[in-house]
């Protein structure tokens, strides 16, 4: 147990950069060792866009687990923007309206979970879940006056949202993994260099000492969460361009991913520690790692269960909380 | 009249130590009145029953999970559904391969696996010292994955007996008699000294620890006394589905964690009643049957999904009211005050 509290004071935040950076290392070198044709630049481009998709949508994850919260409406709201976009576009609304629609309303879903859960921060698992749960289900059944079986949606997805998630584009990589880069660059540099990032750092860090700092803790913790649900509807909606259909339950991996990925880069659950370049980190080992075991032909079953398996060492190095003997 | 003022007193004492109990009651009487209205057929033998056995398995695994979510901290236990869910395939598929179908069996096999699965998450909550909610959400990962790999595709028949629950006609059938059993081991179960260390050690661990409460010990026993509930929930879950399914159950989860917070249980530990969760159970369960009485068609599932999260955040928003106004920092209260307060 000491040696363990020692590995961990070793682990500050260049040492957990670049022990993610080594674990993918890692991870690759098996990959191309043992996976046929993953050193491939097909297979590269995939795994990227596949990444995309994930690092999109936990953006919004990792900003809340700096405030020291967790969002498990993410998943719902992908579903939602999933299948909202394919219906407003079908009912002969323009695709760019529509999609400005669906981000308002996913700005305001999450803006609710934060109001609400900003005076009971403890219950802001259970917030997150019912608000999504409720609005999952609010949007299926809205959208059911279209054709819906088993929550699939059927309709025609635009051309040029189709293109975005292409592998054949004219650049090497699809246009998608791109939006993913430049909205990475933009956290990270939002969490470093503005005012507003650093007071989410000083909120995560002591939410005490924030508040007599001045920074507008009840204020930021809404917008957090508001933005989470805002970048979990953009990914919904790019993964419609990539399925090529509505289905609302194509969130639902992401309801325990998203959090996996910011716990395997190395963003403490309690806040205050990590930042989005790591979490990046977390998103491509985590991928990597997807696609060795689809490449050792596991179900997606199998590979679930070995994910949760892997959730327990990383929370064991970040998480724990100290003995109550050291807290009196 | 000193009696009756002292009377009085007693009795708005009480009142105030039960306000957790307030929304759920409430809500209770009006689902049940329009359940009725409604439901024709539920006040009849044949319709309790059909309550009974469609009500137990939320009910027991709301119970279950409210001995967890004393203990703390950040006791919501997410893994209940995907836990019932092995215990279901295990009753119908694995036991029976093993020759495993009496009742005695089968209640010895499927308590014992709640039991297992229990005090391994607890093992890992004490020696990680990592909060439940995080480890359980590895447990629901683990554990639903596994039972897809154990069980493709739903199927097989569960024992003869247990079978005969989810069609039962008569009102005092084996189902009551369980869930008679178990309310009356709970009643038990939470007057030991264990149960009161466990409330002590969920509302504050410093103070536990200080007065010479045993953490680890204490924590293990809260979780053997979930597992046990675990398990009876388990067969009630296999007796109303009467065969296996690897992902049915999983839903459970939201359903139980929605009924404890329903029944006025505090997450952040040391605060949860049996009552409580046992009436946000029913709750739960009058939700949907009030809503399966409406013709919604392909939509029914759709809205209790809506029904269930929005009742859950609205009881969140009245319990934080009430916690509020119990403080005296709620408008309510200043405005009774005349507003000098502030």
């Amino acid at each position: 147990m000491e040696i363990l509290a020692k590995v961990r004071g070793l682990l500050s935040e260049q040492g957990r950069a670049a022990l993610a950076g080594v674990v993918l290392f890692v991870l690759v070198i098996i990959g191309v060792v043992t996976v046929n044709g993953f050193w491939s630049l097909v297979n590269l481009r995939a795994t990227l866009l596949i990444a995309s998709f994930l690092g999109i949508a936990t953006i919004g994850q990792c900003l809340c687990a700096l405030v020291g919260g967790l969002d498990l409406s993410i998943a719902f709201v992908v579903g939602a923007a999933n299948i909202g976009l394919l219906r407003l576009v079908n009912g002969g609304i323009p695709s760019g309206f529509a999609i400005v629609i669906i981000l308002l309303v996913a700005a305001a879903v999450g803006g609710v979970s934060g109001a609400i859960s900003s005076h009971q921060r403890g219950q802001t698992l259970v917030v997150t879940l019912g608000v999504g749960t409720a609005v999952l289900g609010l949007v299926q059944i809205l959208v059911s006056s279209a054709s819906v079986s088993g929550g699939t949606v059927e309709g025609t997805v635009p051309g040029w949202l189709q293109g975005l998630t292409s592998l054949n584009s004219p650049i090497f990589v699809a246009p998608c993994v791109v939006v993913w880069l430049v909205l990475a660059a933009l956290t990270i540099v939002f969490l470093r260099r503005t005012w507003v990032g650093r007071g989410l750092y000083a909120m995560g860090g002591n939410q005490r000492a924030a508040e007599r700092a001045l920074v507008p803790t009840r204020t930021l913790w809404v917008v957090v969460f508001s933005l989470s649900a805002v970048t979990a509807a953009a990914a919904g909606m790019i993964l419609l361009g990539y399925t090529g259909g509505g289905y609302s339950g194509v969130g639902d991996p992401y309801l325990f991913t998203t959090i996996a990925a910011v716990l395997i880069g190395g963003t403490s659950l309690v806040g205050g520690r990590g930042g989005y370049g790591l979490t990046v980190l977390g998103v491509l080992i985590l991928t990597v790692l997807q696609t060795i075991l689809s490449g050792f032909s596991l179900s997606a079953a199998a590979q679930e269960a070995i994910l949760g398996l892997l959730i327990l060492p990383l929370v064991a190095l970040y998480v724990r909380s100290p003995h109550p003997r050291m807290q009196i | 009249m000193p009696e009756l003022s002292r009377a009085t007193s007693a009795a708005k004492s009480f009142a105030r130590r039960q306000t957790s109990l307030v929304t759920p009651t409430v809500l209770f009487a009006i689902l049940f009145i329009l359940a009725a209205i409604r439901g024709a057929g539920l006040l009849t033998a044949n319709g309790v029953d059909g309550a009974l056995i469609g009500a137990a398995p939320v009910l027991l695994a709301t119970l279950a999970i409210t001995t967890v979510a004393i203990a703390g901290p950040a006791g919501v236990d997410l893994s209940i559904g995907p836990a019932m869910t092995l215990i279901n395939i295990e009753i119908v598929i694995e036991l029976p391969k093993a020759g495993i179908t009496g009742p005695i069996a089968v209640f010895a096999c499927a308590i014992g696996l709640g039991i297992a699965l229990q005090v391994l998450m607890g093992l890992i909550i004490a020696f990680l010292r990592v909060s439940t909610v995080v480890v359980s959400l590895a447990l629901y990962l683990i554990l639903d994955g596994f039972n897809t790999v154990l069980l493709p595709e739903p199927g097989g028949s569960a024992p003869g007996w247990l079978a005969n629950w989810g069609s039962e006609t008569r009102l005092m059938s084996p189902v009551l008699y369980t869930l008679i059993g178990s309310f009356v081991l709970w009643t038990l179960i939470s007057r030991t000294t264990l149960f009161r260390n466990i409330r002590l050690m969920g509302a504050d661990a410093r103070t536990a620890y200080a007065s010479g409460v045993r953490l680890i010990p204490t924590r293990i026993g809260a979780h053997v006394i979930t597992g046990v509930f675990v398990g009876l929930a388990s067969i009630m879950y296999t007796g109303l589905l009467g065969s296996a399914d690897p992902t049915a159950g999983t839903s459970y989860t939201l359903s139980a964690v929605t009924a404890l917070i329903l029944g006025g249980a505090s997450l952040a530990g040391g605060r949860a009643k049996g009552l409580g969760a046992v009436l946000g159970a029913m709750d739960i369960w009058l939700i949907s049957y009030v809503l399966g009485t409406f013709n919604f068609g392909l939509n029914a599932s759709y809205w209790v999904e809506v029904a269930t999260g929005g009742v859950l955040v609205v009881a969140l928003l009245v319990g934080a009211f009430l916690a509020n106004e119990h403080l005296g920092h709620g408008w309510a209260g200043r405005m009774l005050r005349g507003n000098r307060s502030h």
